[in-house]
């Protein structure tokens, strides 16, 4: 804990709340009260059922949803100015891939879109596809792939903008158990290579324990922050420490921490 | 039965059938119209007289064979269904654009685009003919006016199509409107757009020939009364029957072609294909190739 303090604070949220009208014209409170730090080079999660504001919070750090009240500060700016700079790489939960583009052309499109030269978007593309594993699936389409190739590509074009802040919004709750254990590993192996600030957005408790520093628990009705869950599993991490006691104590501690007791 | 269900999963099977299946009911019925008439040709001759009347050399207007008329009035039809096409395809897709661009004019315009479909082409006609004064203008803009209406409806459909995730996308990109609009919703809209010349070409055609009936000046409808009022050889008339239907369907397999020629997602698709085929042949292995094309999964 102390050692990602001492990293030093990247996104500050203080007393945000968020409030949408829903179709009868009633106010809906989303998210309520949150307040908390996300550290420079940190892998933290938001972990919670569904309605408890989890995407909406990630959607107000990435500027694609204006907060109510309170407010976001990444590194002293606020997210429209960080948007702006294109320092966000947001993954969503679907591929979001271009049919038209082959695989490489649907990594380049940020970079076509930042203005870099042919031959930068070309080689950065291939390293990040390299990274991905998917090399040899350069000149395929996305329809020709599976699932998890779609979400690899996915990942690759995240991080080919060299985001600071890469934010992640259930990236992997579509995919099979085995192709998401091989992506968790993949994305931490990419994580720690790049060293980039992650927020990533689950509601899988062991997912969330696996991957992260801290697990921020949020609670439904309206959506709050109940509480944050330091995980001290040693890195790198490996799949075998699923199955380790401290594996377990964590995941059972966080499942604790939602209110109204198991989820 | 196993192995009928094979022989249908070819395209050009089924075709067949149905070309077979026409032919029957064509010779049935112009058997019973021979017997029952004293000039059935007019009715319904058989094909094999229409054959005849393809390669039969006996002239029927000013030295000409019939296919000789056929195709010299249809040069002329063709060429202005093809300007009205291009003209009526190139607004179309303006006016989705627009439309797209400007939510109020789209509220405004949209309703009452349907208008114009519901128009009957031969009612307009005279219309454009009177405000235009020429009848070459006036096919050519019956033409684009028919054509106009599915492209510029399936193109809107097509900038409609895409989904949040994609505006999303290219926002957390601070991508300029400009960029959104050439990456990725004119892009999406192509196959949509080419759904509609699929359904405006053939109807371009069809205007063209309509017209061509109100004025005599050469083109295929013209020649097509003239041979109706018995003015040449009705065989004329039943060539150009068949003749448009072919150009019709024709024209419809041209925008097909052009869309696969154009759209680098299916011309990758079939490249990779011819080269597993290739490398499947010379290998003979029978692996599951890596091209299944797979949607994606909906969720």
């Amino acid at each position: 804990m102390s050692e990602l303090q001492e990293r030093g604070i990247e996104i500050q949220i203080r007393d945000l709340g968020v409030t949408f009208q829903d179709n009868a014209g009633h106010d809906v409170q989303a998210l309520t009260g949150v307040n908390f730090d996300i550290y420079k080079g940190e892998f933290i999660s938001l972990l919670g059922p569904s309605g408890c504001g989890k995407t909406t919070l990630l959607r107000t750090i990435a500027d694609l949803q204006e907060p109510t009240e309170g407010t976001v500060r990444i590194s002293g700016m606020t997210p429209k100015e960080i948007r702006l700079q294109q320092k966000f790489g947001f993954v969503f939960q679907q591929p979001v891939l271009f049919d038209w583009r082959t695989v490489k052309k649907n990594v380049e499109l940020p970079l076509e879109i930042m203005y870099q030269s042919k031959e930068d978007r070309s080689k950065r593309a291939d390293e990040m596809l390299e990274m991905v594993g998917l090399k040899n699936f350069s000149d395929h389409f996305p329809r020709q792939l599976s699932g998890g190739m779609q979400q690899r590509v996915n990942i690759a074009r995240a991080f080919g903008i060299r985001p600071e802040i890469l934010l992640m919004d259930e990236p992997f709750s579509a995919l099979d158990e085995f192709t998401k254990e091989k992506l968790h590993e993949d994305l931490l192996r990419i994580w720690r290579q790049t060293n980039k600030t992650i927020v990533f957005v689950t509601h899988n408790i062991q997912e969330a324990v696996f991957l992260s520093d801290r697990i921020c628990v949020l609670s439904p009705h309206p959506g709050r922050l109940s509480a944050i869950v330091d995980v001290d599993l040693p890195r790198p991490r490996t799949l075998e420490m699923k199955e380790s006691p401290r594996f377990t104590e964590l995941v059972y501690e966080v499942r604790g921490k939602f209110e109204g007791g198991s989820v | 039965m196993k192995k009928i269900h094979k022989i249908f999963d070819h395209k050009w099977a089924s075709t067949l059938l149905w070309i077979v299946l026409i032919i029957v009911a064509w010779e049935i019925a112009a058997t019973v119209v021979a017997a029952n008439n004293r000039s059935p040709e007019n009715i319904l001759p058989h094909l094999y007289q229409i054959l005849a009347a393809v390669f039969s050399t006996s002239k029927v207007s000013q030295g000409m064979t019939a296919v000789m008329v056929v195709l010299t009035s249809a040069k002329a039809t063709i060429l202005r269904a093809l300007a009205g096409f291009l003209l009526g395809i190139t607004a179309g897709f303006f006016l989705a654009l627009v439309m797209k661009l400007s939510g109020l004019l789209e509220k405004m315009l949209f309703p009452y685009l349907m208008l114009i479909q519901l128009i009957p082409v031969l009612g307009l006609a005279p219309i454009i003919l009177a405000i235009t004064g020429d009848i070459n203008s006036s096919r050519v803009i019956i033409a684009a006016v028919l054509s106009f209406y599915p492209v510029a409806t399936n193109t809107l459909a097509g900038f409609k199509s895409v989904d949040q995730d994609k505006y999303d996308l290219m926002y957390t990109y601070a991508a300029k409107q400009r960029t959104i609009y050439t990456k990725v919703l004119i892009p999406s809209a192509i196959p949509y757009f080419f759904t509609g010349t699929k359904i405006g070409a053939p109807m371009a055609i069809t205007a063209s020939i309509l017209v061509d009936t109100l004025q005599g000046d050469g083109g295929l409808g013209c020649i097509l009364s003239q041979s109706l009022r018995h003015a040449m050889s009705i065989y004329v008339f039943w060539l150009i029957v068949f003749f448009s239907a072919f150009v019709g369907i024709l024209s419809t397999y041209l925008m097909t072609w052009i869309e696969a020629l154009i759209s680098p997602e299916k011309r990758g698709i079939r490249k990779a294909r011819r080269e597993y085929k290739k490398s499947a042949v010379s290998q003979k292995v029978s692996v599951c190739p890596q091209i299944s094309i797979r949607r994606r999964k909906a969720e």
